[in-house]
């Protein structure tokens, strides 16, 4: 399997590479089907880093970053994917919720003007 | 700056609405629900989206609208206007599209290939010569009463509207004009079919209450504040048809540690930005600091929860009398970077988490309803737009 790869600077995440996942969905089923101590680890490892995540995110293309980078910003999405599972709930799907699997995103379409 | 905190003044400001108890038949009853579709959905102003939907010339989206029985085909023009149709074929009546958006210079049916263009016309019938004295130009597709307030596409399936839409969204509209919706764009959206009926899936949302108590792990720390513990709004403000109000914040809330961020690196749904300036006088109407959003209640299925700086909308669609189909959307200005777009994530998650709360309790309240364990609703002061909402549509409904 061919290792996926971060920034430079930022080789120490990759152990938590895995949640570099790019759709809301795939971030979603990870995360309810995770155990909370991988959340909490990826929680309590990235958090301290954003402010130098964002750094170095901020200054590429919002729409055509290289690939490590944007793998790297997926993990900040899973970040925020997890954050309620860890702030809010401390357990990793709502507590008393309705199933997040009936709860569907729909496509937003392209709404660029021309 | 202080509250309100003077006990049931609502209810005195609007008398005619009465305090008693609300029945619970409407939200069963399938004669009921079958009085709205006839004289509330058949008859007034619907959204169906937003203009930002379709930019270019030819981009059309479909609603299919289960409460008027109809699949609506809306489209803009390569005049830039936004049309209304019918999905339906004036041949034998087919879709002229199966698909749910797109961008196309015209629809021809799958049936037997007519072809219509942008604005309903019928321009082609195949093996012509066959038919007995067709006129064309009388069979473009059936247009849709379609007309556009502030970027917000709605239609009336009236063949002949008692309102124009502006007359429909009278004072209300007058009030929201110029807050600032067309600077955003759709950034996500949900949807889900519930088995409840549309009035109590609306009523959930209706008050700021439950706040307290079904978002205690996920929010309700950010609204609800040792001066204001169950939430009493800054404003409620009732129309003939909408109504609105206005909720505070906790001033005292420490956001945590994602919120920091997301505040740090763009906009997020509770990032407190001050007092509004700028907005337009409906909007934060009380220009209170501690004010987090205004709630918007336009009749019957439509709401518009206004921040400073994002809005989300919902829908509230009847499929049948204890069912609902119910959509979110959320609008943000555009994010020109990764910082703003994680931001727009967490208030994602955190907004879909926060729903899943209040979608929790909508099936178990169809199934009390159902039992007739329960016989009314019991409404206190600050659940007036509830009663409000029942009051509307009852009076649209009539009586048999």
């Amino acid at each position: 399997m061919a290792k996926p790869s971060l920034p430079n600077e930022f080789n120490d995440l990759e152990p938590f590479a895995g949640w570099a996942l790019p759709t809301e969905r795939e971030r979603n089923h990870k995360r309810i089907n995770s155990q909370m101590s991988e959340i909490q680890a990826l929680y309590d490892t990235m958090v301290p880093r954003m402010g130098a995540i964002m750094e170095y995110l901020n200054k590429l293309p919002i729409d055509g970053m290289p690939e490590d980078a944007q793998r790297l910003f997926h993990m900040t999405l899973s970040l925020a994917e997890v954050a309620p599972a860890v702030e809010f709930y401390q357990q990793p799907r709502v507590i008393d919720g309705f199933p997040a699997e009936r709860f569907i995103p729909i496509d937003v379409p392209d709404m660029t003007p021309t | 700056m202080a509250l309100i905190t003077e006990d049931k003044h609502w209810a005195a400001q609007y008398p005619e609405l009465g305090t008693d108890p609300i029945p619970i038949e409407p939200c069963l009853s399938p004669e009921y629900h079958e009085r709205e579709r006839e004289r509330i959905y058949r008859r007034v102003w619907l959204n169906v989206g937003r203009e930002d939907e379709l930019p270019r010339g030819g981009d059309f989206f479909v609603k299919d609208i289960a409460a008027v029985n109809s699949s609506i085909l809306i489209v803009r023009g390569k005049d830039g206007v936004i049309r209304g149709f019918h999905n339906a074929c004036t041949h034998r009546g087919n879709k002229v599209t199966r698909e749910s958006r797109g961008n196309r210079n015209g629809f021809v049916c799958g049936f037997h290939g007519w072809a219509f263009g942008l604005k309903g016309d019928l321009i082609n019938v195949t093996d012509e010569e066959q038919f007995f004295g067709l006129d064309k130009s009388s069979c473009g597709l059936t247009p849709v009463a379609t007309d556009v307030w502030e970027g917000f596409i709605f239609i009336n399936v009236d063949p002949k509207p008692e309102q124009t839409l502006t007359e429909f969204l009278g004072d209300w509209g007058k009030a929201l004009s110029g807050y600032t919706f067309g600077s955003m764009v759709m950034r996500d959206r949900y949807e889900t079919e519930v088995n409840v009926n549309w009035k109590v899936a609306l009523d959930a949302f209706q008050e700021a209450w439950h706040a307290r108590f079904v978002h205690k792990r996920s929010g309700g720390e950010a609204y609800a504040s040792k001066d204001n513990p169950y939430i009493h709004v800054l404003q409620f403000k009732l129309y003939p048809l909408h109504r609105m109000m206005s909720v505070p914040g906790n001033a005292e809330f420490v956001p945590t540690p994602i919120q920091i961020c997301a505040h740090q690196f763009g906009k997020s749904y509770i990032s407190r930005d001050g007092s509004g300036e700028g907005l337009p006088p409906g909007v934060n109407p009380t220009r209170n600091p501690v004010w987090m959003f205004d709630s918007n209640y336009i009749f019957p299925n439509f709401s518009i929860f206004v921040f400073d700086g994002m809005f989300f909308t919902y829908h509230f669609w009847p499929l049948t009398a204890d069912r609902t189909l119910w959509e979110t959307r959320t609008y943000y200005p555009p994010a020109e970077n990764a910082g703003q777009r994680f931001s727009q994530e967490y208030a994602k998650c955190a907004l879909r988490d926060t729903w899943l709360e209040d979608l929790s309790t909508l099936e178990d309240i169809q199934v009390a309803i159902s039992s007739r364990s329960v016989k009314h609703f019991m409404l206190q002061d600050q659940e007036i737009l509830v009663r409000h909402s029942h009051k509307v549509i009852a009076d649209f409904v009539g009586d048999e």
